[in-house]
């Protein structure tokens, strides 16, 4: 008699290490988006915008790649629009003294509306593969940033006045630090690392389609939330989403004793865990004081 | 002691609009003197000295310092010619750790070495006789080490010339005497300081120079040794207060009573500890302590903002279990610390503002409705109460000046018959005369028959004004014994658990 979890366990262990890689693949581009968030945040801007600049840049760097067959100019692409958007969330917040929340949701939309109408414009140009960089690079990225940022906020002047901006604009301001400028250089950084993250969604799946993004840049908020906007416990919560995720993938279709558990289940499986995470910490984790102050 | 100047400020004019803040004033501040800044509130002190550091540019006048004119557009521009100020608000941020604070605006690099700020901080503050835990958090540290950090701050940025603005407001009295023994040190060492204040024996005692403004003119600038209290208050004033002769108090039934009361802060420990104490009718009764001893959770805890644990009772009725609502229908008054925050709704007119809180009390309340006459008329009492200037009841409440919103709260709580006034801080922002007036109605309410506890942090008010003082220290209330209810060290031992 064979014991069926034993046959499980068996299982596990030979996907073992493909979900491993699909769980790091998944989770580098909610690492990216957080990293973006948080300096954003860190820096007292709310940024629920972050769907939205991925989502840009997603479509700039596969278009780009796929006309142009280079690499870099892909990954220029998305960095570029990315970092567009962002400093439009800067002029916004900023300079007009929008409400965060707001600017971050019309730059959600206007990334939803115009990317889709630019990639029909061009469809019957575009085709194959976009040209890109292993995703390993991708992930070496993610990981070198989190390492850096964790290092820029501990040991660096930038990050000892970004940390002041995020916690009390006036009183760094008494101090002679200029909110705007400590926001806008914390902005700039949250559109390379969001340009990053969507390229590399766009680079997993080839090339661009309509809101591949498909909610990320929301998970890597929450996950941002919930690692209480530090790197390295950010970077965890990454972790976690991005292995639910590949856990998703895996388990679809497989059946348990006989029984077939809906796809739809473990299709909602991270946004269930990030749902219950966030209701479990959220109030525990304290945001930075300054958060949407002007 | 030397003579030589090293401020020099002449023919100061500082207009905002139609309003003329400081008139042709001139100031001198000879090199290594404690310099006295004194003058009721308006009288342009702090607007002098934001011209000196920078934050307001004059209108028209010069500015010399150190034998050199400057054209100041900002803060750091004075910070650079080696001028600082310690305003009343503290920019210190409490997330940043002691060591950040210090440094924060003035780092020693691109990167920070952390090790090395640590022993420089340490050995400026050693010299200063000040100790400093660097690597906590800023939020834990209370007002005296605030203050010694601001001006460890200064140090650090090299200031020669200090300029700190009401520094003992918030500290007890041992910790003000050492502050001043710390700034004639520095001194001594060379710097130069100008204190703004108006506690004159702050003046008499510890300072060398003194300069007078009074409503925006400069009315006498002299050596300490060279004057008296008794001339200084007239200079200030411009003519001498009458304050009626205090009645003694004859106190009545209790009205309120409080026992067993514990409180939880902000940070989860208790800020107020087991607190039994009752208030008679007839009786104004002063809460003496050093800022943030639980004045402010007591008062929120009697008037059911903040859970408690303990019970409270008004005129005999327990109200230990009543929502805030029924409590201040029951006659509770609350005269709040913040009145930005916790007293009105600045964009409301006057008169709005003159029923919130009390919206729920006959006859403002007609069923459902709040009655638009017995509104009109509270409008019009709370403005009429203490003299404040204003267009229309209906104005937006956020328009008036600082002083006369502080008069429409403070009045606000003598309305629809007070059972018991909580009065923290009343005549914060408002000048001599009408403090005096506030006081005497506060009195005037006890007398007729209510109860008013009054929060303050400087003692001196308190005895002038008490029938009787209670003292808070970390949470606990005591009460000076019987014959040292008037001795102010006594209090004031009492104000930092020295005894």
């Amino acid at each position: 008699m064979i014991d069926p979890l034993v046959i499980l366990f068996g299982l596990a262990s030979i996907q073992g290490l493909t979900l491993l890689t699909s769980a790091l693949t998944l989770s580098s581009p909610l690492i990216l988006a957080a990293l973006g968030g948080l300096c954003s945040e860190r820096s007292g801007v709310v940024n629920i915008g972050l769907e939205g600049k991925m989502l840009g840049a997603a479509c700039a760097a596969g278009i780009v790649g796929q006309l142009s067959g280079n690499p870099v100019l892909a990954v220029l692409a998305g960095i570029g629009v990315g970092t567009a958007l962002s400093l439009l969330h800067a002029l916004l917040t900023q300079t007009f003294r929008m409400d965060h929340i707001i600017s971050g949701m019309g730059i959600n939309a206007l990334a939803v509306g115009g990317t889709s109408l630019i990639a029909k414009t061009l469809s019957n140009q575009l085709s194959g593969r976009m040209a890109s960089f292993p995703i390993f690079i991708y992930w070496v990225a993610a990981w070198t940033a989190v390492v850096g940022i964790w290092w820029y906020l501990k040991s660096t002047r930038g990050g000892l006045r970004l940390n002041a901006v995020g916690n009390d604009p006036d009183k760094a301001r008494q101090m002679g630090v200029n909110p705007v400028h400590v926001r806008l250089f914390a902005l700039l950084w949250t559109g390379i690392f969001c340009g990053l993250g969507g390229t590399l969604i766009v680079t997993n799946a080839g090339s661009f389609s309509d809101e591949m993004t498909a909610g990320r840049g929301y998970i890597a908020l929450a996950a941002l939330i919930l690692g209480g906007w530090r790197p390295i416990p950010t970077l965890l919560a990454c972790l976690a989403f991005g292995f639910f995720e590949a856990i998703n993938l895996q388990m679809q279709g497989q059946s348990f004793f006989g029984q077939t558990i809906p796809r739809e289940f473990w299709q909602s499986l991270p946004y269930l865990v990030t749902l219950v995470a966030l209701a479990g910490f959220l109030g525990k984790n304290k945001p930075p004081s300054g958060l949407g102050r002007p | 002691m030397s003579a030589e100047s090293v401020v020099d400020l002449s023919g100061i004019v500082q207009k905002f609009g139609r309003v003329t803040a400081l008139d042709g004033v001139a100031l001198t501040v000879r090199k290594q003197t404690i310099h006295a800044l004194v003058g009721e509130n308006g009288a342009g002190k702090t607007t002098l000295m934001k011209v000196l550091y920078g934050a307001l540019k004059p209108t028209e006048g010069k500015v010399i310092v150190e034998g050199q004119e400057r054209h100041f557009t900002k803060p750091q521009d004075a910070l650079a010619a080696g001028i600082g100020m310690v305003s009343q608000h503290y920019s210190i941020i409490g997330e940043l750790t002691c060591l950040e604070n210090l440094m924060l605006g003035a780092e020693p690099g691109w990167t920070i070495p952390f090790a090395n700020a640590r022993t420089k901080a340490t050995e400026l503050a050693t010299q200063m006789g000040f100790s400093f835990d660097w690597d906590a958090l800023a939020e834990g540290i209370g007002p005296a080490q605030a203050q010694k950090l601001e001006i460890l701050k200064l140090l650090w940025r090299g200031a020669r010339i200090m300029i700190l603005d009401e520094p003992t407001a918030m500290l007890s009295p041992t910790d003000a005497d050492l502050l001043f023994a710390k700034l004639h040190e520095l001194a001594d060492s060379g710097t130069t300081i100008i204190v703004v204040t108006h506690r004159l024996p702050e003046v008499m005692d510890h300072c060398d120079d003194v300069t007078v403004l009074r409503g925006g003119k400069l009315i006498a600038s002299k050596p300490v040794s060279e004057t008296n209290p008794e001339e200084l208050t007239e200079m200030i004033v411009g003519h001498s207060v009458d304050i009626p002769a205090p009645t003694p108090a004859t106190p009545g039934a209790v009205i309120l009573g409080v026992s067993g009361l514990t409180v939880k802060g902000e940070r989860g420990d208790d800020a107020v500890k087991n607190v039994s104490f009752e208030l008679r009718g007839g009786e104004l009764t002063g809460l003496a302590g050093v800022d943030g001893n639980g004045q402010r959770e007591l008062f929120q805890a009697i008037l059911g903002l903040l859970p408690f644990s303990g019970s409270v009772a008004l005129d005999g009725v327990d109200l230990t279990k009543k929502s805030t609502k029924d409590r201040l229908v029951a006659g509770i008054r609350l005269i709040a610390e913040d009145r930005h925050h916790e007293a009105v709704i600045e964009d409301w007119s006057i008169e709005l503002n003159g029923v919130l809180g009390l919206h729920h009390t006959e006859p403002i309340r007609r069923g459902m409705l709040v009655s638009a006459n017995a509104r009109k008329e509270i409008g019009e009492a709370v403005t009429n109460r203490f003299p404040t200037k204003f267009d229309r009841v209906g104005q937006r409440f956020g328009d008036l000046s600082g002083g006369n919103q502080q008069k429409v709260v403070t009045a606000r709580a003598f309305q629809q018959n007070p059972r018991l006034i909580l009065a923290f801080q009343p005549t914060r922002g408002i000048d001599i005369h009408v403090s005096a007036l506030v006081f005497q109605a506060l009195k005037e309410q006890a007398r007729a028959g209510s109860a008013v506890l009054l929060v303050s942090f400087d003692i001196d008010e308190i005895l002038e004004h008490c029938d009787r003082v209670l003292v808070i220290n970390h949470g606990e209330i005591n009460e000076p014994p019987e014959h040292l209810r008037g001795d102010r060290q006594a209090i004031g031992r009492l104000m930092v658990g020295a005894e």
